[in-house]
């Protein structure tokens, strides 16, 4: 059955490159997940890689193959035998081998350095090269046979080195035997455990002489039953006899064409991707795009951002200013100067002009504010991650809140770096200023033009002959002719100014927003894209961990 | 001696109670032990849980299948349980010790999956009755149905004594370890097979260990053991079993030998085991102190079990209440969040400010000094211009900034519950049923809690009002300006930190506000109401939240339950023991088993 599995030109056989592929994807998705995700939950995953890359530097020429399996069971009689000398202890007092045996078919050399990293003690190491055997064990050349020890006696700590050693070797045979074969602590703590090492398993009904071929023959179904309820219904079920030569034919076929195709090495690390790539599968889900956050929640976020930096008042602010300015500019030019007295409102908050420096006077955000933020940011998150697995959407609402701390600042500076329009000056006030500046001189005229008349008359000099319009006397008419138009002017252009201050607060609401967009998508949108894009980036890792369709 | 119609002397011999104390108040004590073991459920995941559960399951059968129905009859057959590993031979032994093909025997594992019992055809009614295992039903037939057990009567036992071949304890079929566990449990005296390929199994092993506790009597037989290796095994397993505290039980071999055509063993393999339990039936007082001993051992045995169980009820109580003070925690924290933002005069600041100065700046306070004018000209402006009117802009705002420090905070309530219980070992299995979010309807109810609170605030005003001299001052005033005012002086009593002109303008504004309030009140009148009104607030908004965290709460068991079911335990167990060091059942240690030549 292996060995026609294992045929050198089979096209399923895996290969080196492929493995190595697979196994890289998976240390990405450790390294992209590792921030995001527990790390009880990948400490399996990362032992397979550390397992994987060690044994992929080791001796691919030799094929480690384990006999596994209960106490009394006959691994050691059956090690004897397919070695066909007397190397491990064999006795009726359980439990009887307590630590691994091994030993190699060819020269020990090339196997050393494997049995190092597998922690097989030099002296339970044998080497089956003799050059009386001739060609008979030619075949099984690179063969690293193990007897481990029992997994289920009263002594725990034979359990602890099976379970470490069984991480290690290439191939597993299950030795089993008529009193044993249905033991809960086989199927349920270790057979259910190789469903997905079934490529790399083989079961061994051992002690077969005991049974009439008959009953052989159902105890071996009734194993294979056993088997494929555990996800194994395909492995080979051999049985053998370790005191019957004869019967053991089966048994090393199988040994001959594993070792032979040198392939039980990668089967077995491809069957451990297999099994991180199936842990793992649970932290990945539909596929997010990126740009999954929404703009109506975007939208909603910057404006609790711009509640809580208190945009509303730099925009009333704005709108002050742009009317002080604008009275300063098309006022009556004797009351204009006494206006720049007052201050302009936008610079009560360190904001225009010379913004964009130092940090602006803005009242601190408070609670209320801060809530709406923070049920901003939440609900940002919340729906970026709908539709992810379990750590993400924390990992999510983490990635969201992670600048939080910087936020206030940002907001402030994004407030005082926004042009809010303060050297604008309009033409219609370049005109009234100039009809103003008119105006004042038709009444300076007309004033000095009287003084100069009253001074002339005083001193009895002669008259200056005056030109009058009308009834009253063009002096008189100059002055009040100025008046009346620094009036009409001033009562014109309050609406104007009504008009354009509301214009200007409009105008700096919408720059104020824009920044604040800008950052709510640097401080809140950014981070959550990151791990959004870690996510999907694990995603394509783990789908590269796959095992490919064979 | 027919076991069933014994006669009355002889039966008061054989029980060896005091006379006129009958075993009544035992059984009492056991019927109300049991009561409250099954009471106890271990619904939280503490390292103590899934143990307790196990335990308490088993005690509960040990009560109804063994317990009570032997203690009522103390004089019914001895039940000898073989009981072992899966492919020991357990089968073929009943079968040979009968004489009789009674039981299936096979090489596929596991054979026997319904059990069977071979007794006396003389004792077939005392079985039949089901006073022993009442669960299991009785058949005649094998049967695949769970929870059956076959009834075989053999003449070749000798009555007073049956056989129950149980099955295997460590096989795939999970089914049959949980009812070997339940037999062996119901077993006057055990019978443990194992073989030589297994006699150093693990789980076999942890089984004796927890039957030697319990003080069952035990006999082992060594079966299927290969010629020559006799000595050498039953020597081992003779160490192991002195190293486990074992040593007075003992020991057959049995070896591994060809069966005869109807699967039985030689006669001369199983002679030494049934001349012995030919013995054992035999001699009545001998049959009593086996029967004696293994009850006052399972009776005793009871005591530190209990204790157990108390202990992890004890431990569900202590792990209820450190989730509970997690989620108390997250709630207090929120709380004290809410009470913290609306202390220090935050909400004033920004819109509210803006509107406050809108409600004072415009006349609208002095309109409402005129209370009807005012509120019937604010309703006229309001229905003319569409605009709400100036005071309930102010109260809007305020909503608004209220229910957005409520929402977060109901929000974080929950995530810091629920970040609290996934750090807890405990606490992080039940996270999938917890909450993740606050309920959907949260919005709808803070509204109402926002609204139900200025309510409360504007009862608080009037009534307050109503017998102070400030009436007379206040009268003039429109109560729901008052209110209204008391709730700014709520938010701003504490705090105007001028860190701006805006904010120092709101501050002289408020100044002024809280002035006119204290003029007609009086300042320690407006203290006490905001006071007042903040306490108020303070307990609808702990009400909030802890709705919002109800459903945390219902995941955990009743605490004042959890607290008791420890001590009840503890009392239950107390009345067993002293019950049982009444009766008297079990004179001194020592089996009275029947001596065997192969034990020395």
């Amino acid at each position: 059955m292996l060995s026609a599995r294992h045929a050198p030109p089979d096209p399923r056989r895996p290969d080196v490159d492929a493995l190595r592929a697979r196994i890289d994807a998976i240390a990405r998705f450790l390294r992209l997940s590792g921030p995001h995700l527990d790390e009880a939950d990948l400490s399996g995953p990362r032992a397979v890689l550390e397992r994987a890359g060690r044994r992929l530097e080791l001796s691919r020429d030799h094929t480690v193959v384990a006999l596994a399996g209960a106490t009394g069971s006959g691994k050691s009689s059956l090690f004897n035998a397919v070695a066909r000398l007397e190397l491990s202890r064999v006795g009726v007092r359980r439990p009887t081998t307590g630590v691994a045996h091994a030993c190699v078919w060819g020269p020990i050399d090339g196997a050393s350095d494997l049995l190092d990293w597998i922690g097989v003690a030099p002296r339970q190491r044998f080497v089956r090269e003799s050059p009386l055997d001739g060609d008979d064990e030619a075949a099984l050349r690179g063969l690293v046979l193990l007897d481990l020890p029992d997994f289920d006696s009263v002594a725990p700590e034979h359990r602890v080195e099976v379970d470490r050693l069984l991480n290690l070797v290439d191939l597993v045979v299950w030795v089993v035997d008529p009193q044993k074969y249905a033991d809960r602590t086989l199927h349920q703590a270790y057979l259910s455990q190789f469903a997905s090492h079934r490529d790399v398993t083989v079961v061994v009904l051992n002690q077969a002489d005991r049974l009439s071929p008959a009953d052989t023959d159902r105890v071996v179904a009734d194993l294979s039953g056993l088997l494929a309820a555990n996800g194994l219904g395909d492995v080979p079920v051999l049985a053998t006899a370790a005191t019957d030569p004869g019967r053991l034919g089966p048994l090393r076929a199988a040994l001959e064409g594993t070792v032979s195709a040198r392939q039980a090495a990668l089967l077995r690390l491809a069957a451990d991707v297999d099994v991180s790539v199936q842990g793992l599968r649970p932290f990945v889900g539909p596929a997010v795009a990126e740009d999954a956050v929404d703009r109506a929640s975007v939208r909603r976020l910057a404006e609790a951002l711009a509640a809580a930096a208190g945009v509303g008042a730099v925009a009333e602010a704005a709108q002050r200013s742009y009317r002080a300015r604008a009275l300063a500019a098309t006022g009556w030019p004797p009351l204009r100067w006494l206006r720049h007295f007052r201050r302009d409102p936008l610079r009560d908050l360190r904001l225009g002009g010379d913004g964009g420096r130092g940090a602006s006077s803005l009242p601190a955000p408070q609670p209320a504010q801060h809530a709406a933020a923070a049920l901003a940011v939440r609900e940002i998150a919340e729906r970026a991650a709908e539709s992810l697995p379990t750590p993400w959407p924390a990992a999510v609402l983490a990635g969201a809140r992670s600048r939080l701390a910087d936020l206030p600042d940002a907001l402030d500076q994004a407030i005082s770096r926004t042009d809010l329009d303060l050297d604008r000056r309009p033409l219609w006030w370049r005109v009234w200023r100039a009809a103003q500046w008119f105006g004042a001189l038709a009444v300076l005229l007309g004033v000095g033009w009287l003084i100069a008349d009253y001074v002339v008359r005083a001193l009895a000099l002669p008259r200056l002959e005056a030109p009058a319009a009308g009834v009253v006397p063009l002096s008189v008419a100059v002055a009040a002719g100025g008046v009346v138009l620094g009036l009409l002017l001033a009562m014109l252009g309050r609406p104007l100014v009504r008009f354009g201050a509301a214009r200007a607060r409009r105008r700096a609401l919408k720059r104020l927003q824009a920044s604040v967009i800008e950052v709510a998508r640097q401080q809140v949108v950014a981070p959550v894209r990151e791990v959004l894009q870690a996510y999907a980036q694990t995603r394509e890792a783990l789908t590269a961990a796959e095992r490919r369709a064979r | 001696m027919p076991a069933q119609t014994p006669p009355p002397a002889s039966r008061d011999g054989a029980t060896g109670l005091p006379p006129g104390s009958p075993p009544d108040a035992l059984i009492a004590a056991l019927d109300g032990l049991r009561s409250v073991i099954a009471s106890v459920d271990f619904a939280l995941t503490t390292p103590s849980a899934a143990p307790a559960r196990d335990l308490s399951g088993h005690l509960v059968h040990q009560v109804d299948d063994y317990l009570l129905p032997r203690l009522r009859r103390l004089d019914a057959p001895v039940l000898v349980v073989v009981g072992g590993s899966t492919g020991a031979g357990k089968s073929t032994l009943v079968n040979s010790l009968v004489q009789a093909p009674v039981t299936a025997s096979g090489v596929l594992r596991p054979t026997t999956r319904c059990p069977v019992l071979v007794c006396h055809p003389d004792d077939a009614a005392w079985f039949r009755t089901g006073d022993l295992l009442p669960d299991l039903t009785r058949v005649n037939a094998p049967t695949a149905e769970p929870g059956a057990v076959q009834l075989v009567p053999a003449p070749a036992l000798p009555a007073g004594l049956a056989l129950l071949d149980a099955p295997d304890i460590d096989s795939v079929a999970d089914d049959n370890r949980a009812l070997a566990g339940q037999l062996l449990a119901a077993a006057d005296l055990w019978l443990f097979v194992t073989t030589a390929a297994r006699y150093a199994d693990a789980v076999p092993w942890t089984l004796l260990s927890t039957a030697r506790r319990r003080g069952a009597v035990i006999a082992l037989v060594l079966d299927r053991t290969p010629a020559g290796a006799q000595a050498e095994v039953a020597g081992h397993l003779r160490e192991m079993l002195v190293a486990n505290g074992l040593e007075s039980a003992p020991l057959f071999v049995v070896p591994e030998t060809g069966m005869d055509g109807q699967g039985l063993l030689p006669e001369t393999d199983t002679a030494p085991l049934r001349q012995w339990l030919a013995q054992l039936a035999e001699d009545a007082d001998m049959r009593a102190g086996v029967v004696r001993q293994t009850l006052d051992g399972a009776l005793a045995a009871l005591g530190p079990d209990v204790d157990l169980l108390a202990a992890a009820a004890a431990d569900q109580h202590a792990a209820a209440t450190t989730l509970t003070e997690k989620v108390n925690v997250a709630r207090q924290a929120a709380r004290e969040g809410v009470a913290h933002a609306v202390k220090d005069g935050a909400l004033l600041r920004g819109e509210v400010l803006a509107r406050w100065q809108d409600f004072v700046g415009s006349g609208d306070l002095v309109r409402n000094l005129e209370a009807q004018v005012g509120r019937a000209r604010d309703r006229v402006v309001a229905a003319l211009t569409g605009r709400p009117a100036p005071g309930r802009q102010l109260r809007g705002a305020m909503e608004s900034g209220l229910s957005a420090l409520l929402r977060g905070a109901a929000a974080d309530a929950v995530e810091q519950a629920r970040q609290a219980w996934r750090h807890d070992p405990v606490g992080v299995a039940l996270l999938d049923a917890a909450p993740t979010a606050p309920t959907a309807d949260l919005h709808a109810r803070v509204e109402r809690l926002v609204r139900d609170w200025q309510r409360a605030v504007l009862e608080l005003v009037r009534s307050e009002g109503a017998d102070k001299r400030a009436r007379a001052r206040g009268a003039a005033y429109a109560v729901n300006a008052t209110s209204l005012a008391v709730m700014i002086a709520v938010f701003a009593s504490t705090a105007f930190v001028p860190t701006g002109a805006e904010v120092a303008a709101a501050g002289g504004v408020t100044i002024a506000g809280q002035k006119v309030l204290e003029a007609i009140f009086g300042d320690q009148a407006i203290r006490a109401l905001a006071e007042k009104a903040r306490l108020d607030l303070d307990l609808r908004t702990n009400a909030l939240l802890r709705a919002e965290l109800d459903p945390f709460a219902e995941l955990l068991p009743e605490r004042g339950v959890a607290a008791a079911r420890s001590a009840q335990l503890r009392t239950a167990g107390t009345a067993v023991a002293a019950a049982r060091a009444n009766a008297g059942l079990s004179a001194d240690g020592a089996a009275p088993l029947p001596a065997w030549e192969g034990d020395e």
